[in-house]
């Protein structure tokens, strides 16, 4: 497999329904900006302009991860684990931008280790869960990096990590009642943060205040989804206008999606993802490594979980966390991320010789 | 080991998570899409705008005049406060920021305004800050504060902020909607640039919809020279000081007024208007008593370019000029080295036959002055005399106004347009303004109309003529270096095209010669000099002692140029009911030279009393 060669659209190289998938769910993001900003124009500050640079560089990641080979990944997997945990560490060392500490300010772009700790942490568990350690010393190491994104802060990706986690915890061979202990001593450490001030008062307020008004930004996004009807209101730019929502590029792209598509749309974008999940689960069920299964569920478990919550967010039925859609929301660090996601699973794919 | 079993149960309850979620969505784009549409239709949108910080003014040498930062403010959102929770936000206000009145509170909570800042809270740490604005009327933005480094220094050049009244309304629409304009000096000059863009709070009824950032305003770069400009703030006031102290006059000196300019390029070095206030009190509001006090004071008086006074005999240059240019000298004489006999006191006669008897401040004369020598003694009977040739020679021809034409050609009688408001453009009279005032104002002039008399008071700078310190500083700048343009304070001003008035290189040379004489031996204003030293032999000037009506002491004049030899600089100064300007103008001057050579700076000391 470690020789396996790999060419653009080749049968032996790239699987081609993954790669279709891949860049047409960019496409949809690059019409939903294409509506929300003023054209294109070639500039880094145009958005839309800006997201099809990234989605250049991601294409090109995708190919150069996919030249490396699973064993060599779970080589690397530790020190790379180690190198974004040692990132994390050291961003507590630069200078807050609006209170959060998240970014290494690297020039043209920012980069997020957050994003990556999202990969680290999946392929961290599984090598761990095939080398057969032990769970709990497991469980730590992960606490550890998650609570460092914890303290960034960053709830919605803290949330993130540990649903990861979890859902790696819970198929594997763990048995249930220890799943539950773990969220049992997870609740306890919340109260214990929350009677010594670590988690702020305006944090929960955020969730308490959630069940007594209506966030303005999520009923502004319900008004736009549901102006879309079934057919949208395609390309249509004069009266989104009159809907105010802030990070409409962003977090709260997908209400300018269904507004500009409609359902049909969002059956179209839903059904291109279930289908990809559909792939990753056969494959889950087929292949024969164990830290192939455990990195395919992981990632799954991580994509899932951001599209679960920025479509709960945008229509209202949970507080607004601030988490983007994977490949729609307009965003460098996601995309890469993404990216680098994609690669790894094109790479699972072909070493089982699916290529279609 | 993975576990197939739970795997395939994650995802049935992953599958039943996405189509709730799809069910979600399609019910929101069926069945509520009409009501939803009917919402979209109706709403609408209000605007609260907070000013962007404004550009920074710089000196010439990069020292910061005025600064502008963003700090955090705290803002009441007024739409969400109602009848039942007022009462809990005044008193969280009143208890948390005790600083503020009772009264300030009630207008806070009175006004008509979206939003209403309440108080800067710069010095709150993040999670005060956060604890404020979980409470849901009260939200915190970036607020910019204009701070003016060296308070009263430069007070008038750099202006003061204020809330636009209907006139600045009028002038600067832009700033009605973040509601702040300049009220005076380069603020008010440059508002358009200062101002930037405002930000933009979009509400949708009481909740803020959107924010668009606004943009800053352009910095302006000075030519003032700071430093300069505290020293002559410094002479003035001891000018001024010594006045007091020596002359016990009904009114207290208190105003006064000094010019530097650059003769090589008209750039403004230095430009002292006293009294001065101190434009860091108006940021966040001034009393009306503290303002009215200021008023009646004269501080909002920018005296140097609004201040008209007579020029007495600082504007002798003028007909100096005129004599050299047109040839005109008293009766009998041809050039510049003639002399007249000056007894002290001139006895004359005019066509209509009436006999009159002018006294020279000298009463005992200056003895034989020629022209040079009249303008080092300041001898009036000389400079009458020219007047009375132009009467003499062209009474009633369109030639009587020469000298209010050469006065004119030098800038008086018009706003210099300097880049700062409200400039004066003092008076040139002349029968036909003479005529005018009798209609609009018959107080004002005699029935017979312009007569000889008030050309022989316009030629040693009194009667009608009014103008302004900047005015005379930018004639005498005229005249020497050959070219009219305007004074300016911004170095990026538009630039200008210089008018040439037509004198020759001999012409300044002589005229730099005698105002050389006047700071020197046997000149009015030695006794204030000679504290140069050698020095002195390379700066030149003129004196001026202008008589006001009524009992007001005399206007103190002095123009001063740095060097002789190497023209840079044109120094006016002006001390209203000052007295003599030899005796109190001059010795404020010399400071202000000695501060431009860098020289051992030395305490204004009453001089000669001359005119």
């Amino acid at each position: 497999m470690r020789d396996r060669k790999i060419t653009l659209l080749g049968p032996e190289g790239t699987n081609l329904t993954l790669l279709v998938i891949f860049l047409v769910l960019n496409f949809i993001s690059w019409l939903t900006l294409f509506t929300l900003s003023d054209g294109l124009s070639l500039d880094l500050n145009n958005s839309l302009f800006r997201q099809i640079v990234f989605t250049l560089l991601s294409v090109i990641l995708f190919f150069a991860i996919t030249y490396i080979s699973m064993d060599q990944i779970n080589q690397y997997t530790f020190p790379f684990f180690g190198l974004i945990t040692i990132l994390l560490i050291f961003i507590f060392t630069t200078d807050p931008k609006e209170g959060v500490r998240r970014w290494y300010d690297l020039g043209v772009i920012d980069f997020q280790p957050s994003e990556y700790i999202k990969i680290a942490l999946v392929l961290f568990i599984s090598k761990c869960f095939v080398e057969n350690y032990n769970k709990v010393y497991i469980g730590i190491f992960s606490l550890f990096s998650i609570s460092l994104v914890f303290f960034q802060p960053d709830l919605g990706t803290t949330t993130l990590l540990i649903v990861i986690t979890l859902s790696m915890f819970l198929v594997s061979d763990i048995k249930i009642r220890s799943i539950l202990f773990l969220l049992l001593l997870g609740g306890v450490f919340f109260f214990i943060f929350l009677e010594f001030g670590l988690i702020n008062q305006y944090q929960l307020n955020r969730v308490t205040n959630f069940f007594e008004t209506v966030d303005f930004a999520q009923s502004q996004s319900r008004l736009a989804i549901s102006s879309g009807g079934i057919t949208g209101q395609f390309f249509e730019v004069d009266k989104i206008n009159q809907i105010f929502i802030p990070v409409q590029s962003t977090d709260f792209i997908f209400s300018a999606f269904a507004y500009q598509f409609g359902f049909l749309g969002v059956l179209l974008l839903f059904g291109l993802w279930i289908f990809f999940f559909y792939r990753v689960a056969r494959i889950i069920l087929t292949t024969n490594s164990e830290f192939e299964k455990f990195v395919l569920a992981g990632f799954s478990a991580s994509l899932i979980f951001q599209i679960f919550i920025n479509i709960s967010t945008v229509i209202g039925v949970i507080p607004v966390t601030g988490m983007p859609f994977p490949l729609l929301s307009l965003g460098g660090s996601s995309i890469i991320a993404t990216a680098v996601i994609f690669g790894i699973i094109n790479r699972i794919f072909i070493e089982n010789n699916v290529v279609i | 080991m993975f576990f197939q079993q739970k795997f395939r149960l994650l995802t049935s309850l992953i599958a039943l998570i996405f189509l709730t979620l799809l069910f979600n969505v399609y019910n929101l784009q069926t069945s509520d899409r009409e009501a939803s549409l009917v919402s979209v239709n109706k709403q609408t949108l209000d605007t609260f705008y907070i000013p962007s910080p404004r550009g920074e003014i710089f000196d010439t040498n990069n020292n910061k005049l005025v600064s502008s930062s963003l700090e955090p403010h705290l803002f009441l959102n007024l739409r969400k406060i109602n009848a039942n929770n007022r009462s809990q936000y005044e008193q969280y206000i009143q208890y948390n920021f005790v600083d503020l009145g009772e009264d300030l509170i009630d207008e806070i909570f009175e006004s008509e305004d979206l939003l209403v800042r309440i108080v800067n809270i710069q010095d709150l740490n993040f999670d005060n800050r956060q604890s404020l604005i979980s409470l849901e009327a009260f939200e915190i933005f970036d607020f910019p504060v204009r701070k003016y480094e060296y308070n009263n220094i430069a007070s008038h050049i750099v202006g003061y902020l204020g809330e636009p009244s209907f006139e600045d309304a009028k002038d600067f629409p832009l700033s009605v909607n973040p509601n702040i304009v300049g009220k005076s000096g380069l603020e008010r000059y440059y508002q358009d640039d200062l101002a930037g863009q405002p930000t933009e709070i979009i509400f949708k009824d009481d909740e803020i919809a959107q924010i668009i950032k606004g943009t800053p305003g352009k910095d302006i770069f000075t030519s003032l020279d700071i430093k300069l400009q505290t020293i002559a703030t410094e002479s003035l006031l001891q000018g001024i000081e010594l006045a007091n102290e020596k002359y016990e006059t009904k009114n207290k000196v208190q105003k006064g007024a000094i010019v530097v300019l650059d003769i090589r390029t008209n750039e403004v070095i230095s430009l002292v208007s006293l009294p001065d206030y101190n434009p860091n009190n108006f940021v966040d509001g001034i009393s009306q008593t503290d303002f009215n006090k200021l008023n009646i004071s004269g501080a909002f008086i920018n005296y140097p370019i609004q201040g008209q006074y007579p020029p007495g005999s600082v504007f002798k240059v003028v007909a100096y000029w005129l004599a050299e240019q047109e040839n005109i000298f008293p009766e009998g004489l041809s050039s510049r080295n003639q002399r007249i006999n000056c007894k002290g006191s001139l006895s004359f006669g005019f066509d209509d036959g009436s006999q009159q008897v002018y006294n020279d401040w000298k009463e005992d004369g200056h003895g034989n002055v020629d022209l040079g020598s009249s303008i080092k003694q300041s001898c009036n009977v000389y400079f009458w005399d020219i007047a009375l040739k132009i009467w003499r020679d062209y009474e009633g021809t369109t030639a009587e106004s020469i000298l209010q034409q050469y006065a004119k050609n030098l800038g008086f009688g018009t706003a210099t347009n300097i880049d700062l408001p409200y400039e004066a453009n003092g008076v040139v009279p002349d029968r036909e303004l003479f005529e005018n005032w009798a209609i609009s104002q018959p107080e004002r002039v005699r029935p017979e109309g312009w007569l000889g008399g008030d050309l022989m008071n316009l030629i040693i700078g009194q009667g009608a003529i009014t103008s302004t310190p900047i005015q005379v500083a930018n004639a005498y700048r005229t005249l020497i270096s050959g070219n009219l343009s305007y004074p300016y304070i911004n170095k990026n001003r538009e630039s200008q095209s210089e008018e040439s008035i037509g004198v020759t290189e001999d012409f300044v040379n002589f005229l730099l010669k005698d105002l050389n004489s006047v700071t020197n031996e046997g000149g009015t204003a030695h006794a204030s000099f000679s504290i140069l030293g050698n020095k002195v032999k390379d700066v030149g000037g003129k004196t001026g002692t202008a008589q006001n009506s009524g009992d007001k002491n005399n206007t103190s004049w002095f123009v001063g140029v740095d060097s002789v030899s190497n023209p840079r600089y044109i120094i006016a100064t002006v001390v209203e009911e000052g007295g003599s300007g030899s005796a109190i103008a001059a010795p404020v001057t010399r400071r202000v030279i000695q501060s431009l050579r860098e020289m051992e700076i030395t305490p204004v000391k009453f001089g000669e009393i001359t005119e």
